[in-house]
């Protein structure tokens, strides 16, 4: 008797669970179905700026809304190849040497300016593989430097190689993005080449770089511990540094600028594209094109310490008007990173 | 001389219901633990048309990966050695010590342990820098003519991640020295022996079990290490459990991380297991 009792009253149970299950479930898709989602992936990163400049711009002109999800360039990487056939994500963000597989294993939505029109205003260099991608920002690179212990700002890329800075001098590894500026801009000191044609010159640019070795403090992976050192004097220039993050910390107050040296700066690749297949296209290039335009470009720039992509929208103040800035071919850098990496940990080590 | 004594009074230890107590453990350890570890060994096992050992012979074939196998061996050995030195004692003043002494000092040995590795390798940034406390020490006792910077060497990472893994050397030693009967050397004072012969054949010997797990745990744990020698010596000093790392991380190379991982793995088991043979032969001898 108990027995049957606690079957029965089991079956209901789930019964009345499934019933609220599925309200739940349903619940959302009623909802979507009155205003529509568009699903943006991102890095962590990016989820302020996303959220505080790009989004409401979107949802107020397409009356739609904006779920943003942060994570890392690989990891959205990872998620349109395990949805290929049934992607859920309209937009992503990633780095630029991210994008390279992403287009070889055709998962993105090509570029146009009919659906994205402001893709007219860009910058040369901006538009990648002939608009798989576009880059929304240029972060810069240039030489971080600590003011309280070298009141001259550096002005050149090979001040760093110069003996007076003995152990003074912190490189990111070849592993962060932001350490192949090294690598290209040794190549062309060496060379004295262009740096499009210099920054294929590898073997030169290892040849110079090993010179640096008495002058290296560290060569970090961990960008908060680079800095660290930098503000504590320890450390008297990191080369190469991202301008988002050196004038972030200028700005808290630690003793940290930011110089551009008269070669020239780097600029940082920050790519959006559109998913293939993805659902809602119309609204995903809305997205990509309510992010190229001038007002949000504007507010983006200031926000991250950028250089904007749009050209015809406002430089913030502080940010260098008229340097030179280097493209990096990362078809080149895909390639070959592997190979660049493994000479660098038998070159570099202590 | 305790170990055997636990065995002969359970003459089929599987037959003891008793042991049906580690089934959580066991099944846990399973789930989460060793399938994971199975399935990253057979990783790099099997290449494209099979199995194969070609990463293992690629990795081997390469001199710089020795170097990176050496030095793995050498701060981890360098760490357990310092550990020991220094936790041994330690152990002893503990276990002798009085109730609140005793509090007090297994506080501030366990308190540590929350903070997390990363903050001590910060904090250790500090102290090893240029113009840190252990340079302006050393050039104040006239033992450096000038200020030296300690950090990014090899010398910085043992003594940072030696301090971090302390606690897991001292920790096993004492509970095995609370054990020892104190006047067991009174005894051997009483028949002759000296301070050090009895310290030699009687406590030596006696805490041996102690010595083995702690030096088990410390060598294990710093030749795995990962964010201490990336925060203390950085990206210039390569060992396998770095190496490994970014395998994963950057390069995504499952087949290399695994290799490495596999390679590690192997070291330190074989390193751990070897030595505590070798311990319980020189134990028993006496």
């Amino acid at each position: 008797m108990t027995k049957i009792t606690t079957v029965s009253f089991t079956r209901r149970t789930i019964m009345a669970a499934a019933g609220a299950a599925t309200a739940t479930l349903a619940a959302p898709r009623i909802l979507s179905a009155q205003t529509k989602e568009v699903v943006v992936g991102g890095a962590a990163s990016h989820k302020s700026f996303v959220e505080q400049i790009v989004a409401p711009a979107v949802e107020k002109k397409f009356g739609c809304k904006v779920v943003f999800e942060g994570s890392r360039s690989l990891v959205n990487l990872e998620k349109m190849q395990k949805n290929k056939d049934k992607q859920y994500l309209s937009v992503v963000m990633m780095d630029d040497p991210v994008m390279i597989p992403a287009v070889s294993e055709g998962l993105l939505e090509k570029l146009t300016p009919e659906k994205v029109p402001n893709l007219k205003l860009l910058k040369a260099g901006t538009i990648h593989m002939d608009g798989m991608w576009c880059n929304y920002l240029q972060p810069w690179l240039g030489i971080a430097y600590n003011p309280k212990v070298m009141p001259a700002a550096p002005t050149s890329w090979a001040q760093i190689y110069d003996p007076k800075y003995k152990g003074r001098i912190i490189l990111p590894s070849l592993q962060n993005t932001e350490g192949l500026a090294n690598l290209f801009m040794a190549a062309h000191l060496a060379t004295g080449k262009p740096m499009a044609e210099a920054q294929k010159d590898i073997d030169a640019a290892f040849k110079k770089l090993v010179t640096i070795k008495p002058n290296l403090l560290t060569v970090y992976t961990q960008m908060p511990q680079a800095y660290n050192l930098l503000e504590q004097g320890e450390g008297f220039m990191i080369s190469s540094a991202i301008s988002q993050v050196a004038l972030d910390r200028k700005a808290s107050g630690a003793p940290v600028d930011i110089a551009v040296p008269k070669e020239g700066i780097f600029s940082m690749p920050s790519g959006v594209a559109l998913v293939k297949g993805a659902p809602q296209p119309e609204l995903g290039a809305g997205y990509v094109d309510v992010m190229l335009s001038v007002e949000v470009q504007s507010a983006l720039a200031a926000k991250t310490n950028s250089l904007p992509t749009n050209k015809d929208a406002a430089i913030p103040p502080g940010m260098p008007t008229n340097a030179t800035i280097h493209t990096v071919d990362w078809a080149f850098v895909a390639a070959n990173r592997g190979e660049w990496v493994k000479r660098w940990d038998r070159e570099m080590a202590l | 001389m305790t170990a055997p004594a636990v065995h002969t009074t359970a003459p089929s230890p599987w037959r003891d219901p008793v042991i049906l107590l580690a089934l959580p453990a066991v099944i846990y350890l399973l789930v989460v633990y060793a399938y994971p570890l199975l399935w990253l060994l057979m990783k790099s096992f099997i290449g494209p048309a099979g199995p194969t050992l070609q990463p293992y012979i690629s990795f081997m074939s390469d001199p710089f990966n020795w170097r990176v196998v050496g030095n793995t061996l050498r701060v981890a050995a360098w760490v357990t050695l310092f550990c020991f030195l220094i936790g041994y004692p330690a152990a002893f003043a503990l276990a002798r010590a009085g109730a609140l002494v005793q509090i007090v000092m297994l506080v501030s040995i366990i308190l540590p342990l929350s903070i997390g590795a990363v903050v001590k390798a910060f904090a250790w940034q500090i102290v090893l820098r240029r113009d840190g406390v252990v340079s302006q020490l050393l050039v104040g006792l006239g033992v450096w003519d000038d200020p030296q910077r300690l950090l990014f060497t090899e010398t910085g990472l043992v003594l940072g991640a030696a301090n971090i893994f302390l606690p897991f050397m001292i920790l096993p030693i004492y509970s095995v020295v609370k054990l020892i009967d104190p006047r067991l050397s009174e005894a051997g004072a009483t028949l002759g022996a000296t301070p050090f012969y009895s310290f030699a054949h009687v406590t030596l010997p006696l805490t041996l079990p102690g010595i083995v797990s702690g030096v088990a745990f410390v060598f294990s744990m710093s030749v795995s290490m990962f964010v201490i020698p990336s925060l203390l010596i950085g990206d210039r000093f390569q060992t396998l459990a770095t190496l490994t790392g970014r395998s994963f991380l950057l390069m995504r190379n499952e087949q290399l991380g695994s290799t490495t991982a596999v390679i590690l793995l192997t070291l330190a088991v074989a390193i751990v297991v070897g030595s505590t043979w070798l311990a319980r032969r020189l134990g028993g001898s006496t």
